[in-house]
């Protein structure tokens, strides 16, 4: 009945008469697995661990053919991965783009574009050589002149992290078609973990040197060399890309085509994921709500392995320009007072693990996580809290309350309301009047990064790859900015902090890089210019069917060359 | 005069006259959606989770939010005039471009719903209307009240539920299989099964209302003199339904349309949401917690345009159905 001229490819034996894609597939061994064993366990305490661990079994050689359709929410407002770094660009603008590098679950690079890099002993000139024979959708070749143009004078000017990442990028030698030298005027070793398809897309130099950049007519139709090409894009409906036959990895991708779609109600997409439209929905696209009772459904399953470089971490801002916060022992208390291990079980569905401070334990992988801090996460909280607030001078008045504040609460969900709900229960027990105000986003981005008119907010922030890239961002002096979004909202730092993190951006052995981090994490939770509530943990939930969906800590935003339909 | 030209001048004069109101309209929207604080650059940062101090000055001048507010509001009275909306920075295109692209789907959601909401009203409330407190009129009159009192987003999650997930039958979500790319009259049909749902859900409501209103009106009319006087000619009684009754009770069906073709882009949105129909409500919702304000007041402007070309066409619509009313 289907039409199948518009198919490409290999002729499929599927049943084009299910409603749902349908398709074949082809497999390879997961050789991620075993990295991946070793973080997940350090996740613990996962509900579910039936249905996640039927997920990414091994065995069996991947097929070829079949159509993924997943689920993008919301829909991206463009495809320009290279000048905007909104969330759902990345779940489709990954599979067309590819990075120098990838990462695997050590959160190390391995290549991708680049084959070998070399980095000189004063950490100064990093030497890339890169893959040869490698083909843009256009058929043009790609060269060491895409990699200087893209990084120099793409990246480097116009992406909103890579203005920062590569700052300290002076410039790009290219003595060959397929060697780079990269000079940079400090060691920047985070640099390293910000090369990816998804964070920097190397885009082609014939189609946009020359060009308004930030206009460029390739921005939502994109030519890249990844292992699918983009054909359309029916606004308000689905996204489609094609399998690039001539994609570098030989035999890849082992999909025909990859459809993303957008459906802007969380409960039609766990009944579309239900009835087999959709086959995967990443970054908590399936409601935390529905996850449990989706993963009991024959052929659905979830995994949170996918998110190790974003790791989102669930915050309470204090705005210590203001006073009660302005008082260390006030932060202090009110950190005592929230238990985390009842916020995550009973808002997120136990989808998180309680957070310890300003760093991830995701950066366990490569050391930079320290767990020996002083910790607020104590049965007797509330008393500690009580005693700290009487110390401070915030004696319980004759109605029993210490003083009155107004808690925002971050308009991304109907979590975050209760959450808001939680916290109010949570203050009001150590004598503290919390009103919940709820805006939306403009007007809450607004007061908290622009007026800095509140006192205490709920709020999530991604410390993504590298803390130089996601974390210094939240506590150092520079980046107190008013009217930049997601940077430091309360107004703190410290010199001797700023000096640690300054030390830590340039240090090139990993063992002292740790060393710093760690001396950073002890001080800034003592002082507690936020509470560290919840490692967030982003689902994926996806039809058993596919398999190598999940191969690297990029997830959603990997380029699905690996991905295979098993029936 | 013939009737046909006065109608044609009738419905020109009033197309004149909804050029200062549309321009009023458009003032008026202009100003409200700036009372919102926080703008397009905040949120556009915002959803790419960081932002440096140069990346948001370049997007608060690209979108020319650091030119006075009087100086925007030419620009955008400009645009009007010129029926150029002006470029909406966050979906990089066109403001018209992307109205277009959804105004297909909007209109054959809000078409359907409309024939379908006052056809099957107007029937069941004819057949509630006329046999009062009957049985017959006990069952409609529930349906009715269950209908209208029922919110749109579960009437839809229970149909999603019903006939995708238990049934099989339809598709939950989408305006076409994306993955079948039908053409031709296979293509129709994969639309019209998309459209199954959610037209029956947006539809529910309005019906609701109209079997309500029909058959009070119903109720009304069978007193009237007229109805005596065609009973005492020795009409039969279908015949003083269908051909008095029925023309003089619909008119207010039809002024409640006229009146509630605003509300249906309103409640598109739920049920564009819960379907996931491509449509201009979704559109609307989405611009404005980007504040993309840009495409906000293009949609606005639009759907001012469609209120006032359907409010002329009911006054035409009236001549028709009671030759007495006079268009002046």
């Amino acid at each position: 009945m289907a039409d199948h001229d518009a198919r490409k490819g290999k002729v499929l034996d599927a049943a084009p008469e299910e409603k749902n894609t349908s398709f074949i597939i082809n497999r390879r061994q997961f050789i991620q697995a075993t990295g991946a064993i070793g973080l997940a366990a350090g996740i613990g305490g996962l509900p579910f661990n039936a249905a996640w661990a039927a997920g990414e079994s091994a065995g069996g050689k991947p097929k070829k053919g079949g159509t993924l359709v997943m689920d993008v929410q919301p829909e991206p407002p463009t495809l320009a991965s290279y000048i905007s770094t909104s969330g759902p660009i990345g779940e489709v603008s990954s599979k067309v783009y590819d990075g120098l590098c990838e990462y695997d679950f050590n959160l190390k690079p391995i290549p991708s574009l680049a084959t070998s890099w070399n980095v000189s002993s004063d950490g100064k000139t990093i030497t890339f050589k890169l893959r040869e024979k490698v083909k843009f959708h256009d058929g043009k070749p790609f060269t060491s002149a895409d990699v200087q143009f893209g990084i120099m004078e793409v990246l480097k000017k116009y992406h909103p992290r890579g203005i920062n990442t590569f700052k300290m990028l002076e410039a790009i030698d290219t003595p060959d078609a397929h060697t780079a030298v990269f000079h940079l005027s400090t060691p920047a070793p985070y640099m390293m973990m910000a090369l990816s398809g998804y964070e920097s897309p190397i885009v082609p130099k014939h189609l946009f040197s020359g060009t308004d950049i930030r206009n460029s007519k390739y921005a939502n139709n994109p030519i890249g060399t990844g292992p699918f090409k983009f054909v359309e894009w029916k606004r308000g409906q689905y996204m489609r890309f094609d399998r690039n036959p001539e994609y570098w990895r030989a035999g890849e991708p082992h999909l025909d085509r990859v459809v993303a779609r957008f459906i802007a109600s969380g409960q039609t997409r766990s009944a579309a994921m239900q009835s087999g439209e959709i086959n995967y929905g990443g970054f908590a696209a399936i409601p935390y709500s529905d996850v449990s009772r989706l993963t009991k459904i024959p052929g659905l399953a979830a995994t949170t392995k996918g998110y190790e470089m974003q790791s989102p971490i669930i915050e309470l801002d204090f705005n210590t320009r203001v006073k009660p916060f302005d008082d260390v022992r006030v932060r202090q208390a009110i950190s005592y007072a929230i238990d985390r291990k009842f916020v995550i079980d009973n808002v997120w569905f136990g989808f998180g693990k309680p957070a310890t401070g300003p760093i991830n334990s995701n950066f366990a992988a490569n050391g930079f996580y320290t767990s020996k801090v002083k910790n607020y996460n104590v049965p007797n909280g509330a008393e500690v809290a009580n005693k700290l607030l009487d110390e401070a001078g915030y004696p319980r008045k004759s109605d029993g309350t210490r003083f009155e504040i107004v808690h925002d609460v971050t308009p991304y969900g109907d979590e975050w309301k209760r959450f808001g709900e939680y916290t109010k229960q949570a203050l009001a027990k150590i004598g503290i009047k919390a009103t919940l105000r709820y805006e939306d986003v403009p007007t809450w981005l607004r007061r908290i990064y622009t007026d800095y008119n509140f006192q205490l907010t709920s709020n999530w922030i991604q410390t993504l790859a590298d803390p130089v890239i996601g974390v210094d961002r939240l506590y150092s002096s520079w980046s107190i900015r008013k009217g930049t979004v997601f940077v430091n909202d309360s107004g703190w730092s410290s010199p001797e902090t700023d000096k640690l993190m300054k030390a830590a951006a340039v240090e090139i052995d990993p063992v002292k890089r740790a060393a710093l981090y760690h001396k950073f994490q002890q001080l800034v939770v003592e002082a507690a210019p936020l509470i560290w509530v919840s490692e967030l943990h982003f689902v994926t939930v996806y039809s058993t069917k596919y398999k190598d969906l999940t191969v690297s800590p990029l997830g959603a935003y990997s380029p699905f060359n690996q991905a295979w339909l098993s029936a | 005069m013939g009737l046909v030209t006065e109608r044609a001048f009738y419905v020109v004069r009033r197309l004149l006259q909804a050029v200062p109101t549309i321009l009023v309209i458009v003032s008026l929207n202009f100003m409200l959606v700036h009372l919102a604080p926080g703008n397009a650059a905040d949120v556009l940062a915002g959803e790419a989770g960081s932002a440096t101090p140069q990346y948001m000055a370049f997007l608060r001048h690209e979108f020319g939010l650091d030119k006075p507010l009087y100086l925007q509001y030419v620009d955008y009275l400009k645009n009007v005039v010129t029926l150029n909306f002006g470029y909406s920075f966050r979906d990089g295109m066109p403001v018209r471009e992307l109205i277009l692209q959804r105004l297909g789907p909007t209109l054959l959601l809000m078409g359907t719903t409309i024939v379908l909401s006052i056809g099957v009203g107007v029937l069941l409330g004819l057949f509630a209307g006329t046999r009062p407190n009957s049985f017959r009129d006990n069952v409609i009159s529930v349906f009715a009240l269950v209908s209208y009192a029922t919110p749109l987003f579960w009437v839809g999650l229970m149909l999603i539920l019903l006939f995708s997930i238990h049934l099989g039958w339809l598709p939950t979500s989408g305006m076409t299989n994306i993955s079948a790319f039908y053409a031709g009259w296979q293509l129709v049909g994969d639309v019209i099964r998309h459209l199954i749902l959610p037209a029956i859900t947006l539809s529910l409501f309005y019906m609701a209302l109209y079997v309500r209103l029909m058959r009070a009106s119903m109720l009304e009319q069978s007193g009237m003199d007229y109805v005596v006087t065609a009973r005492s000619k020795g009409l039969t009684e279908n015949a003083i339904t269908f051909r008095h009754v029925l023309r003089n009770a619909c008119l207010p069906v039809v002024t409640m349309a006229g009146v509630q073709i605003g509300n249906l882009l309103g409640g598109s949105v739920v049920v564009e949401t819960v379907f996931g129909w491509p449509g201009i409500g979704l559109l609307a919702f989405r611009a404005l917690f980007a504040r993309d304000l840009n495409l906000l007041l293009g949609i606005f402007f639009i759907a001012a345009c469609l209120v006032i070309f359907v409010n002329i066409l009911v006054d035409v619509i009236y001549t028709f159905l009671d030759p007495r009313i006079q268009l002046r």
